[in-house]
């Protein structure tokens, strides 16, 4: 399991992050501030990512989990609204928090976390103290080894990473709009209809949808200013969005798509070739067709591809 | 920081969920993961065996709950049984209410002792007798046979909690009882199986806005328009049922403002409220949170009258309790007879109790190493600071994976039942 072989090594840096209680006003320990919230948003996202329970999940944790996470993203949102340019100093712990929100947006949602093992990847002060996030590094080299990371300047990862993915992705994206109507009224009836003691999670699942168009129109301002434009409430949505559905569609794990974005531009994409957004295509095709609810069929398909990733990862 | 797999050295199904005594204390139930209930008798005091004090023996054992699959989420639905409550005694027979996850099933418990002998149409064995070699008519007799206790379901309430219920309680009417998930509370009448009101909901029109679950509920001991829930943010609302049908206004809300001082990243979920309990008295309610318990006058509503720290050393480990999962864990509180003292568990099979008038605590130890039958459990003591005296264990050989969570007091004499994993423990008050 993901966090059981480092723990010891998380302990043993344990007081450093967790000793005393730091105020983000501290000027010395604002970094380990920032590397306490980092962590504990690591933490909180593998929770909620990782987790495939047989049964239900609980509520109350997703909640709570949940809410941590909307916290730290509301800070992150205001820290960066107050200092526009980043001293230099302070750079990679930002950056990496900075990057890390950026990408998720003009992705599809399984992508949100998706930045972040190889943005990690490349802030070698920092993930000696991350041991979540050290492990998914772990993974991270095979997938993440291709000219167009390079270590040195971890702020400029995402966005030249994005535009040549985003082609194959967003063609995607654009089968998996064509199959959900945009007027949620319809869904709304159809769904309702059919399932009534799923009438929660048919409303979680229209929410889908409309965020993964949220995110497209968002694409060219994030590609302009690095530190500048945090679209924050996209990707919150998102993660409400995914974390919501994982509730509900709880045999899905996401963790894998995590590294899509990356191995699709990398050399080492001989690992990840059935993955490959041309099979999303082929595979969502057939269900064009059907009126079911859109996330259903896109579901199933990630099951597959999921069950694929599974053996080939060899988790 | 050890997790030592407790869980591994037994069934996993027999890890016990709930403990409950019932109204008279003669009766202890226990519900585990794999869905049994197991009672617990109290033996008769003799006057032969003075010293022998009534022990606690297996009365009855049934499996309450089976493992269901939802076809519709494609998720297996626990049969792990969340509460038992049992309901005041009206005749001969024991009645309680145990659930799991979705269902709530009344359980009626009911001795037998004779057993009718002497049918006309049978025989001894209960085969068939031919018609044509019966002669003489008989009326049949009842003769003692062995004391047999069966359990048998009198009422199954189904289908009425989309999510997880987490608590259950029989209100003072005797006719009605709750149950309460993390979005909704339904009231039910025992005689009606397919409806039940909806008395609390807190679902959002948007899930995307929900941030807040309900955690616990309870009926007030006497009044039976006036019950309590409490939330995943750390408040309690107090509800009068004659105010509305519906109600999701309160009445009285309890909350304690944060401590500036005390703020992390994990104040909201340490704040989170695991178990909501009304003193026998009706006239407080105890609230147990991740790391303190906390006593509430039903009349001040801005803050506790009295909180206890249960882990406080624990305090600085959050981020660690967090990754483990630790820190989602749910501790019962419960209150003893009289009012006077409260008990909760912790980690390292620890528990502690809290004696309202005296401010003195304890920490004690369910385990098998540390009880012999009879034996007096010694004070155990967690060190916080670099030196460990003799007797103490430091915060980082705690084993978390050995957790109390389930704890119950005698309605009137000082015998405790504690759950640790799947051991059922029963503590007396030593006499002389």
């Amino acid at each position: 399991m993901l966090g059981k072989g480092g723990k010891r090594k998380f302990d043993e840096h344990e007081d450093g992050l967790e000793g005393k209680i730091v105020s983000p006003s501290d000027g010395p320990s604002k970094v380990s501030y920032t590397l306490q919230r980092q962590t504990i948003f690591n933490i909180s996202l593998m929770k909620l990512y990782n987790h495939r329970p047989l049964t239900e999940p609980s509520l109350q944790k997703t909640v709570l989990i949940n809410n941590m996470l909307r916290r730290i993203q509301e800070e992150l949102k205001q820290e960066g609204s107050l200092r526009p340019v980043f001293p230099a100093s302070s750079q990679p712990a930002d950056s990496l928090s900075d990057s890390y929100r950026e990408a998720p947006a003009p992705l599809s949602h399984p992508a949100s976390p998706s930045a972040h093992p190889c943005d990690l990847g490349s802030t070698t002060p920092l993930e000696a103290c991350l041991t979540p996030a050290s492990l998914l590094e772990d993974d991270d080299d095979t997938f993440c080894t291709s000219p167009a990371m390079p270590p040195a300047a971890p702020a400029r990862v995402s966005p030249p990473a994005l535009p040549p993915e985003k082609d194959s992705f967003s063609s995607a994206l654009d089968e998996i709009e064509e199959l959900c109507p945009t007027s949620t009224s319809t869904e709304a009836t159809t769904v309702a209809a059919t399932d009534s003691p799923k009438g929660d999670s048919s409303e979680s699942s229209l929410q889908k949808p409309e965020g993964l168009q949220e995110g497209r129109p968002d694409d060219s301002k994030l590609m302009d200013s690095l530190p500048g434009n945090f679209e924050i409430t996209t990707s919150t949505g998102f993660l409400t969005d995914l974390t919501l559905d994982d509730i509900l569609f709880a045999d899905i794990d996401t963790s894998m798509y995590d590294f899509d974005p990356c191995t699709s531009t990398s050399g080492t994409a001989s690992k990840m070739a059935p993955v490959s957004a041309d099979d999303l295509l082929k595979t969502l095709a057939p269900y064009s067709s059907q009126p079911v609810a859109p996330s259903q069929p896109f579901k199933m398909d990630l099951t597959e591809l999921d069950h694929i990733m599974e053996v080939l990862v060899g988790s | 920081m050890n997790c030592s797999d407790e869980s591994t050295y037994g069934n996993k199904a027999d890890i016990i969920s709930t403990v409950e005594f019932n109204h008279t204390g003669e009766l202890l139930a226990t519900g585990d993961k794999g869905g049994r209930v197991v009672i617990f008798q109290r033996e008769q005091e003799s006057k032969n065996q003075v010293h022998r004090r009534g022990e606690y023996n297996v009365y009855s054992t049934f499996q309450s709950h089976e493992p269901e699959f939802d076809y519709l989420k494609s998720l297996e639905i626990e049969e792990k049984i969340n509460k038992i409550r049992w309901l005041p005694q009206q005749n001969a027979a024991y009645f309680l209410l145990s659930t799991n996850d979705k269902t709530v099933k009344l359980w009626k418990v009911s001795e037998r002792d004779k057993r009718p002998e002497g049918y006309n149409l049978k025989d001894e064995e209960g085969r068939l007798r031919d018609p044509a070699t019966i002669t003489t008519l008989r009326v049949p007799v009842l003769r003692p046979m062995d004391l047999m206790v069966e359990a048998t379901p009198r009422r199954v309430f189904a289908n009425a909690h989309t999510y997880h219920i987490n608590s259950i309680s029989v209100n003072s009417d005797y006719e009605t009882y709750m149950s309460a998930d993390d979005l909704r509370i339904n009231l039910w009448n025992f005689e009606i199986t397919n409806q039940s009101f909806n008395i609390v909901d807190i679902k959002p029109a948007n899930m995307e806005e929900l941030t807040e679950v309900i955690t616990a509920a309870e009926f007030h001991p006497h009044h039976c328009n006036t019950f309590v829930y409490s939330s995943s943010k750390g408040t309690i609302r107090l509800c009068d049922m004659r105010a509305s049908a519906l109600c999701d206004r309160h009445t009285k809300f309890f909350e304690e403002p944060e401590d500036p001082s005390n703020r992390s990243f994990f104040s909201e979920i340490i704040s989170s409220i695991s178990d909501v309990k009304f003193s026998h008295s009706g006239r407080y309610i105890m609230t147990r949170d991740y790391l303190t318990v906390k006593v509430w006058d039903l009349n001040m509503e801005n803050r506790p009258i009295e909180t206890y720290q249960v882990h406080d050393y624990l305090r600085s480990k959050l981020c660690s309790l967090y990754e483990n999962d630790c820190i989602f864990d749910k501790f019962e509180c419960v209150w003893n007879g009289s009012d006077s003292v409260i008990m909760t568990g912790s980690y390292n099979n620890f528990f502690r109790m809290f004696d309202r008038n005296t401010k003195r605590d304890v920490t004690l130890e369910a385990s098998r190493e540390n009880s012999k039958p009879r034996a007096i459990l010694k004070p155990r003591k967690v060190c916080v600071g670099g030196k460990r005296r003799k007797d103490e264990i430091s915060v980082d050989s705690l084993d978390f994976s050995k957790k109390i969570l389930h704890t119950a007091w005698h309605p009137s004499e000082n015998i405790i039942a504690v759950a640790a994993t799947n051991n059922l423990y029963i503590f007396q008050d030593k006499v002389n």
